[in-house]
């Protein structure tokens, strides 16, 4: 009885100390998270181009192709002598999950590459709107003015009053379909596909001829290049840009998405897919279809070096058809680009790289690494399947054809998407339940 | 009168000297333990992104939690998983020290060390190590298909009906062993004399079992439960290194949203409340488990 009454009593004045700790807490502003984050300071960069004289150090931060940006650095200190720049490399998941806490703290790099979560520190003025350089250094000569549109994060500049700007591809990407030329011969496919349609002709027919038709791996994010790339076909371009940059109103329950994601249910029933399509990995499907295991695969540029080793002259790309013969190019695709941070020091000498990066000399080295220059007149003609690469993304350029990844359009997307792809692969989910998940994370990042 | 008071002020003393050797500890528990506990449950309150300032919603967060499918999912796989990480592995445990407990055998070291080792190996490593085992080409199949189980094989982690219970079986791995070493050691306390007596007594190796063996292990039973419960409930590594989660949401576990939350989403608030509310029931659990075994003595 007394050890029971002593116990109530112990556990009151522990009760009216935790809340005597809350409460005062609750009640101070300076607690609120995020209060301390605000940046003083500018978060434009300057309008000239000049580089103050005198040795400074830059730090740049990455998780792309460590081969291409050593070899960028090297060329850029041989025409900058008084520049260094010390890249420090994270491998891609470490680098995005520590994004936000990199960029916030005081010990932030120069550079670093543009990542999804830079919009939200764009729009707390953690990253520099390089909008005067644009102007300065003639950027929009340079490079194709739609892959500077991918890094607004959908604001205006209040440097320039136009679009902000924060970041320059140094590498730009874009998915596709692989496919096997001699898997295709023997099942009678002699080109390339014209049409969506024809393709789907050309699916039905590996499978006739007991090949797997289309390799994907959908264990991470490899399902979504798939369900994207229909989608690219089928919805407007200039819808789908506005539910990615999160305009007022956008949707993704629309006809045409629920007819890509009908497709994807469709193609998994007629057996279009690899069996084990949701237990594979991007690189090992890359790493299947690199040995023969089916006739397609859907990946991006990167893959292209890795294939154009083992398979040789085997190998080809096209981008995923549209609905007529004379559709335009629509395909994902980003770029390895490269922010600055508010922090810097020394935004000229920042501002210096990155126009580096647009030159000829940067072109050839990020050619040379597989990846396709911001600039491709400016680069020695590649051959094999990155000639095939390389003309598939002068079309979708042309065509104003390069929309960014549909995970762009929230930070939690590429979760719902993930997990919604392989849903429908595997025929567990209506297109109209999946939609409405994607539509439902949209409006609770982007709702008022 | 006058010499009581100096007597209780010395026993006050020495009750309270104790506390003054665990101070720096305490301290230490405290800065490092008890003040980010409590920190997260204050971001709890919050919306916020982990950058830009933060907005206080109250308790608008937890109702968020109760109201999400993926979540109530997510804690559904947990306790799933509490069967594969928990109930097989004592079972399993239990089932092996009952047979090795009758009678003294040599190399009952290297049998602890040999069971002990998955615990030794990092998680990360074993869950990659279990990826490649149950990949399309890996062993798991080879060896179906060595049996002419060709129809039975498949990408295990990819598959929607065996996902998670291949996941569960990575941890019935791991925790088997802990639950064996933990047995088996409770059974070397046991005295041998009591066997030597249940057997003059007519007891054949069940009875023993149920009369001496499993007796002896309440303690080791309550520690066996407490930690694999807890790894089950806690649970990430392992399924973020297999599966992530996937396909769809059939691996999805509360911790691994709560990381996916905080570290890819930007809802710190959300990730906050969701911790505390993983944490809430995973003490609430342990307290159950404590308490009935207790109360059996």
């Amino acid at each position: 009885m007394m050890d029971s009454t002593h116990r109530v009593r112990r556990r009151i004045a522990a009760t009216v100390c935790a809340v005597a700790l809350v409460l005062p807490l609750a009640a101070c502003d300076a607690l609120t998270p995020g209060s301390a984050t605000a940046v003083p300071g500018p978060t434009s960069v300057p309008s000239s181009t000049a580089v103050p004289a005198g040795d400074v150090t830059l730090h740049l931060q990455f998780a792309d192709a460590p081969l291409m940006v050593d070899a960028l650095i090297a060329a850029f200190e041989k025409d900058h002598p008084d520049i260094t720049v010390e890249p420090q490399y994270k491998t891609f998941s470490d680098y995005v999950q520590n994004l936000k806490l990199t960029m916030t703290s005081d010990t932030a790099p120069d550079i670093a590459q543009y990542a999804v979560g830079m919009t939200d520190l764009a729009a707390d003025g953690h990253i520099l709107d390089l909008a005067p350089y644009r102007e300065a250094y003639g950027w929009d000569e340079a490079i194709p003015p739609v892959s500077l549109d991918q890094l607004t994060a959908g604001q205006t500049s209040e440097a320039t009053g136009g679009r902000a700007l924060f970041g320059v591809p140094a590498g730009l990407s874009m998915t596709g379909i692989y496919y096997n030329k001699e898997l295709a011969e023997k099942a009678g496919i002699d080109a390339p596909p014209k049409t969506l349609g024809e393709f789907e002709k050309q699916l039905a027919s590996a499978e006739d001829a007991d090949l797997t038709p289309l390799g994907v791996g959908a264990l991470d994010s490899g399902g979504l290049h798939l369900w994207a790339a229909l989608l690219n076909q089928l919805m407007p371009t200039d819808e789908y840009w506005d539910w990615v940059n999160g305009r007022k109103g956008a949707t993704m329950e629309n006809p045409a998405a629920v007819e890509a994601s009908e497709l994807v249910i469709d193609w998994g029933r007629k057996g279009y897919y690899n069996e084990s399509a949701n237990g594979t990995a991007q690189v090992d499907s890359t790493a299947q279809f690199a040995k023969g295991d089916s006739v397609f695969l859907i990946n991006g540029n990167w893959a292209a070096g890795q294939l154009a080793t083992v398979m040789g002259d085997n190998v080809g790309f096209f981008p995923m058809p549209g609905e007529q013969a004379g559709s335009p190019t629509v395909a994902s695709g980003f770029s390895v680009s490269y922010a600055v941070s508010a922090k810097t020091e020394h935004p000229q000498a920042a501002g210096a790289f990155l126009d580096f990066l647009t030159s000829p000399e940067a072109g050839q080295i990020i050619s040379d690494n597989g990846f396709m220059p911001p600039n491709p007149d400016a680069v020695k003609k590649p051959t094999g399947v990155l000639a095939d690469i390389a003309e598939g993304h002068r079309r979708a350029v042309a065509d104003d054809g390069i929309t960014t990844f549909p995970d762009f359009a929230a930070p939690a997307m590429l979760d719902r998407l993930r997990s919604g792809v392989q849903k429908l692969i595997a025929d567990r989910v209506t297109p109209a339940d999946y939609l409405d998940s994607l539509q439902d994370e949209w409006e609770d990042h982007h709702g008022e | 009168m006058g010499s009581r008071p100096p007597v209780r002020n010395r026993e006050a003393r020495r009750r309270w000297r104790g506390y003054v050797y665990v101070l720096p500890a305490f301290a230490v528990y405290v800065a490092f333990a008890v003040l980010p506990a409590l920190h997260t449950a204050y971001l709890s309150l919050f919306d916020w992104d982990g950058v830009t300032l933060g907005e206080w919603v109250g308790l608008g967060n937890y109702a968020e939690i109760f109201q999400d499918s993926i979540l109530r999912r997510s804690v559904f796989n947990a306790l799933v998983l509490v069967v594969f990480f928990s109930f097989v592995p004592i079972v399993l445990g239990l089932l092996s020290a009952g047979l090795l407990a009758r009678y003294r055998r040599p190399g009952m070291g290297a049998y602890r060390f040999l069971f002990m080792l998955p615990q030794v190996v990092p998680l990360v490593a074993v869950g990659v190590t279990w990826r490649w085992l149950y990949g399309d080409d890996g062993v798991v199949n080879q060896a179906l298909r060595a049996v002419g189980l060709d129809s039975v094989a498949r990408a295990w982690l990819g598959d929607f009906d065996f996902a998670l219970i291949a996941v569960g079986l990575v941890g019935t791995w791991v925790l088997s062993g802990l639950c064996m070493m933990l047995f088996l050691s409770g059974v070397q306390k046991v005295d041998p004399s009591l066997y030597e007596a249940a057997r003059i007594d007519g007891a054949g190796p069940v009875r023993e079992f149920l009369s001496v063996t499993l007796p002896h292990l309440r303690g080791e039973l309550a520690v066996a439960m407490t930690v694999t419960t807890v790894a089950a409930l806690a649970s990430f590594d392992i399924v973020y290194v297999t599966t992530n989660g996937g396909p769809g949401e059939q691996t999805t576990v509360p911790g691994l949203l709560v990381y996916r939350l905080a570290f890819s989403e930007g809802k710190v608030g959300l990730a906050a409340a969701l911790a505390v509310v993983l944490g809430v029931l995973i003490l609430a659990i342990v307290y159950l488990i404590n308490r009935l075994s207790r109360d059996r003595t």
